[in-house]
C-alpha cells in the first residue's frame, strides 16, 4: 500500500515537473526588446482619424499605409503635432504632464501558450486620476482579422466619439467594434485584482474571454513589469495588437496608448515573439 | 478749357523735336511705370493688409503662431506671397478684383469678430478655390516637390507627398489651415 502511494506520488510529482518544464516562463533576457511609443490620444476617436478636415493622413490609410508607417520614425520616435495633441481642442480636460512614454514589449511563445511583457516607467501627473483602486492598469488587445483596416489601425477601431468619458458620451457605452473583435487582457495593479480576460465587440467586455489570460506585475526600481500568458493563438500567425497604459489612477480615454502593431508569432511582424 | 488742351495736343510741335518728344516720353512712361509699380507693391506690403482691423486682429493674429512667420532660418512668407500672384497679369487681375474689398470694408461685412467668424467658412472657401485654380501657384512660388530632401523629412511629409505627386494633388488639397484658423463646417466634398 505504501509503495502503490509512494509510486503514485513520484509518478505525479514526475508528470508535474513535467509540464512545468513544458511551459516553462520564457527566459527573458533572451527575448529581443522592441521599445514602443504609447501616447495621451487625447479626443482623437477613429471618426476624426477618418475625416480629412481634421486628419489629413486619412489619404495614406486610404491607400493602405499603416499608422505607424506615417507616425513613428525610424529612430522609434513619434512625429505627432504634440502641441496640437495637447490643445484644449484636442485634449478639453487638460493635458498629462507626460504626453509619451516607451513600453519595452517581449513576446515569446511555446506550444501552448503565448507569453507577452510590458516594461515601462508609468509618469505622474495624469489628467485624470479617478481610479482610487489601481494606480496602474496595463492592457493589450489582439484585433482578428474581421476587424477592418484592423492591420493598419490596431486598436483604433474601438475608439468612438460616443463612448464613455468622451465629451458628451453616455458614461454606461463602453467601447465597441463595428467589425470583426478584439481579444482584450489587462492587469490592475490593486492588490488582489484577478485579470481581465474579455473582449470588445459590440461592446467592452471584462470577463468571459476564451484566451486563458493569466496577468503577473511587479513594480520595482526601474519601473512596472507586467506579464501576461495566454493561449497561443497559432504559431506563424501575425496578431495586429496594441497597448494601453492607465498610469496614475487614470480611467477611461485617459491612458497612454499604441499605434497598432504587428505581432508575428514565429513570424515577421514589428513585434516578433520569439520561440521557446 | 479741356477742349483748348485738346486743341493743343492735337496740334505737331513747332518748338521740340521729335528726339527730344520721344526720349521725353519713354523716360516719362519708365518714371510712370515705376511709380505705378511702387504704388502697387505698396499696397502688397504686410503693414498695408493689417491697415485694417479686420485682418489685423483676425488672421494675422493667427499667422503670427505659424511657421510662415516664425521659422529656424528667417524665411518669412507675409500675406502677398500668398494671397497675390507674383506674375504681372494675374497679379492685376486680383488687384481689380481686390478692389470689392473696400467695399466691403466701407459696409463693415466683417468687421466685428462674430462677424468675421460667420464668414471665415465663405472667404477661406473663396482662397482654396483660387488656389486650387492656380495648382496652388503661391505656395510654388517657394515651395515644389522637386526642391524637397526627403531624407530631411519626418516620415509622415514624406510618405504624404510621395501619394500627393502619385495622385496629382495640389498643395491646397491638404494644407488648409496652415497660416490660419480652419473654419468650422468644412464639408468633406471640399477636402478634395
Amino acid at each position: 500500500m505504501n509503495k502503490a502511494v509512494v509510486a503514485v506520488a513520484v509518478l505525479g510529482s514526475l508528470f508535474a515537473f513535467g509540464s512545468q518544464v513544458a511551459h516553462a516562463a520564457p527566459d527573458w533576457s533572451k527575448v529581443p526588446k522592441r521599445d514602443v511609443a504609447v501616447f495621451h490620444p487625447g479626443v482623437t476617436p477613429i471618426e476624426w482619424a477618418t475625416k480629412k478636415s481634421e486628419h489629413s493622413g486619412v489619404t495614406g490609410l486610404k491607400k493602405g499605409e499603416t499608422c505607424i508607417g506615417c507616425h513613428e520614425e525610424k529612430n522609434g520616435s513619434l512625429n505627432f503635432d504634440m502641441k496640437r495633441l495637447a490643445g484644449k481642442d484636442l485634449e478639453p480636460k487638460g493635458a498629462p504632464k507626460t504626453m509619451t512614454f516607451p513600453v519595452a514589449v517581449q513576446a515569446a511563445y511555446d506550444k501552448d501558450n503565448l507569453y507577452v511583457r510590458l516594461s515601462f516607467k508609468a509618469p505622474s501627473g495624469g489628467a485624470d486620476t479617478s481610479d482610487k483602486d489601481s494606480e496602474v492598469k496595463a492592457a493589450v488587445m489582439f484585433a482578428n482579422d474581421k476587424v477592418s483596416q484592423g492591420a493598419q489601425v490596431g486598436c483604433w477601431q474601438t475608439c468612438h466619439s460616443d463612448a464613455r468619458t468622451m465629451p458628451g458620451a453616455d458614461d454606461k457605452k463602453t467601447k465597441y467594434t463595428k467589425d470583426g473583435a478584439y481579444e482584450l487582457m489587462q492587469w490592475k495593479s490593486a492588490k488582489g485584482a484577478k485579470a481581465v480576460d474579455g473582449s470588445v465587440t459590440d461592446k467592452r467586455s471584462m470577463e468571459g474571454g476564451t484566451a486563458g489570460v493569466k496577468a503577473e506585475g511587479t513594480k520595482g526600481a526601474d519601473g512596472y513589469t507586467v506579464t501576461f500568458t495566454r493561449k497561443n493563438p497559432g504559431e506563424g500567425k501575425v496578431i495586429p495588437m496594441g497597448v494601453a497604459i492607465h498610469a496614475d489612477h487614470a480611467t477611461g480615454r485617459f491612458h497612454h496608448v499604441s499605434m497598432g502593431y504587428k505581432l508575428g508569432i514565429g513570424a515577421d511582424g514589428d513585434i516578433k515573439a520569439v520561440k521557446q | 478749357m479741356f477742349k483748348r488742351l485738346w486743341q493743343s495736343l492735337k496740334q505737331p510741335s513747332a518748338k521740340y523735336s521729335l528726339l527730344a518728344l520721344l526720349s521725353f516720353g519713354f523716360i516719362g512712361g519708365v518714371l510712370f511705370w515705376g511709380g505705378f509699380n511702387t504704388a502697387m507693391e505698396a499696397t502688397n506690403q504686410l503693414e498695408f493688409c493689417i491697415g485694417c482691423h479686420e485682418m489685423r486682429d483676425t488672421v494675422y493674429q493667427e499667422y503670427k503662431t505659424t511657421i510662415h512667420y516664425s521659422n529656424r532660418t528667417g524665411v518669412r512668407a507675409i500675406c502677398s506671397d500668398c494671397h497675390v500672384p507674383k506674375d504681372w497679369a494675374h497679379k492685376m487681375m486680383r488687384k481689380i478684383q481686390a478692389s470689392q474689398e473696400v467695399y466691403g470694408k466701407i459696409m463693415g461685412t466683417i468687421n466685428t469678430p462674430e462677424k468675421f467668424e460667420a464668414k471665415r467658412l465663405e472667404l477661406a472657401t473663396h482662397e482654396w478655390e483660387r488656389m486650387k485654380a492656380s495648382d496652388s501657384r503661391e505656395c510654388r512660388n517657394c515651395h515644389s516637390f522637386e526642391g524637397m530632401d526627403v531624407d530631411k523629412q519626418k516620415m509622415r511629409g514624406a510618405k504624404m507627398h510621395k501619394i500627393a505627386q502619385a495622385d496629382k494633388k495640389t498643395c491646397i488639397d491638404c494644407h488648409k489651415g496652415i497660416a490660419h484658423h480652419k473654419p468650422k463646417g468644412m464639408k468633406e466634398e471640399d477636402d478634395e
